[in-house]
């Protein structure tokens, strides 16, 4: 009950108040040591698709940090003030977060916990239209970030898919799916989430991030390729799995030996 | 019994909702993530939707009022009101926010404030329609859970009565026992 109330306390701030940051990075940090459930960002304008997306993970068992825009969500990631991109951001953002990416840009460990302290984010899904920062926008943002290794799925309501999907892909979004979510598209995420992982462990065991990035971005162009005759979203899914299928193919053994222990962690928390 | 005519009630009013088109899948969508932890959430949707559409519904006659008319900001107004009635499986509604969105890209004047006085009406009748039918879906849930604490509770009374009869002639040692009280004891033996 306690998780889930600071959870949603988190929720609540996040969206309401900048300025009680530090606290609430406290609380998400503690959860995240006690749980080992995959932690999904969500960035999305609409309450009423925050609150969805939000209910759609928890009940898949994923712990979710949600906030209402780009800008926020580069502010949680740490990526506001950063030294990595070629930002040119105002210096308005809260002291806490200039110093502790300052701080943490000088270690050299596992790129996604780099920014903040234990900050482990597996998965992004964000919004494609939004005021401001747009959803395409915040992907090339992470993209050239440290979180760049962190799995992105873009969605929209928009029918158009093609469009939006191919230049969402072509920017290094992992998936993109159409809106209204529904339980069955989260399945589909689960794959992102474990590769994410299988990532994250590469990392530790080789140390060896070069080689990860090209592994990356070769699965990306393979689906680039793959979606050029995408128009509606039957045809996206239909894509989706046979790329699925595809990199499944490219690194099956190392997942599918990786699916029972992590599933074994899963049920056991 | 009253139960059984609000469960027929709630089950005749969902059907319709749904057969006349009211709603499509999404709501189904909803209702599947309804669970024990969080048994309000479809309630707590539809009044986000309706909070939040109410703020849409007055940026978009407050554009529709200015001239010259914004339609950029109307088509970005009307996205929004689109999106969150799609989410929430608002079916006429979403469908009169595609007409708007038509005529807003066409720069129709006339044709989006027709059109939206359309998208407030399905709004509104959906807005009735869904407080009827969550207000009959909430008091059959309290007539179950009612029927479950009184259950519960004769259930609680049985056993409780039971362990202090199995035990009467440890407790009839320790206050004494009557005839009457012997002979009472075997009625409610045999009894239960």
């Amino acid at each position: 009950m306690e998780l889930m109330k600071s959870s949603d306390n988190i929720i609540q701030d996040r969206t309401q108040q900048q300025h009680k940051q530090e606290p609430e990075m406290q609380a998400q940090e503690g959860q995240q040591e006690q749980g080992h459930h995959f932690h999904v960002l969500a960035v999305d304008d609409s309450v009423i698709d925050r609150k969805l997306l939000e209910k759609l993970l928890k009940v898949s068992s994923y712990q979710v940090t949600c906030v209402d825009s780009g800008d926020k969500a580069l502010e949680y990631l740490g990526l506001l003030n950063n030294l990595d991109s070629d930002s040119t951001a105002s210096s308005s953002s809260p002291s806490s977060s200039s110093s502790s990416s300052s701080s943490s840009s000088n270690s050299s460990s596992c790129s996604q916990s780099s920014q903040r302290e234990g900050l482990k984010v597996n998965l992004i899904m964000t919004d494609f239209c939004m005021p401001g920062m747009s959803g395409y926008d915040l992907l090339k943002r992470l993209k050239g970030s440290s979180w760049k290794d962190v799995p992105v799925v873009v969605m929209s309501s928009e029918n158009v898919p093609s469009r939006i999907s191919i230049r969402c892909l072509e920017g290094g979004a992992e998936e993109f799916m159409l809106k209204p979510l529904q339980l069955s598209d989260l399945e589909k995420i689960e794959a992102y989430l474990l590769k994410s992982l299988h990532l994250s462990c590469t990392n530790i065991d080789k140390d060896d991030d070069d080689n990860n990035a090209d592994h990356n971005s070769d699965n990306n162009n393979d689906k680039v390729v793959n979606n050029d005759s995408n128009i509606d979203k039957g045809n996206n899914s239909t894509s989706m799995n046979n790329n699925f299928s595809k990199r499944k193919a490219l690194s099956s053994e190392d997942t599918e030996s990786r699916r029972p222990k992590i599933k074994g962690l899963a049920v056991a928390i | 019994m009253d139960r059984n005519r609000l469960h027929n009630q709630v089950a005749s009013m969902r059907r319709s909702l749904f057969d006349q088109g009211y709603l499509d899948d999404q709501f189904i969508q909803l209702e599947e993530l309804q669970d024990d932890t969080n048994p309000n959430f479809v309630q707590e949707v539809v009044t986000l939707f309706y909070n939040d559409s109410t703020r849409l519904i007055q940026n978009i006659e407050q554009a529709l009022n200015s001239r010259p008319i914004d339609f950029c900001k109307l088509d970005d107004y009307m996205h929004q009101f689109k999106g969150s009635s799609s989410s929430i499986g608002a079916k006429k509604v979403t469908n009169e926010c595609t007409a708007f969105r038509e005529y807003c890209n066409a720069e129709n004047a006339e044709g989006c404030i027709r059109s939206f006085q359309q998208v407030k009406q399905e709004h509104a009748i959906l807005k009735r329609k869904l407080e009827v039918y969550l207000q009959t879906v909430t008091s059959f849930s309290n007539s179950m859970s009612c029927m479950e604490t009184i259950l519960s509770y004769i259930a609680y009374t049985i056993i409780s009565s039971s362990l202090y009869i199995e035990n009467m002639d440890k407790y009839g040692k320790l206050f004494g026992t009557t005839p009457q009280t012997e002979l009472g004891v075997d009625k409610c033996l045999t009894t239960l």
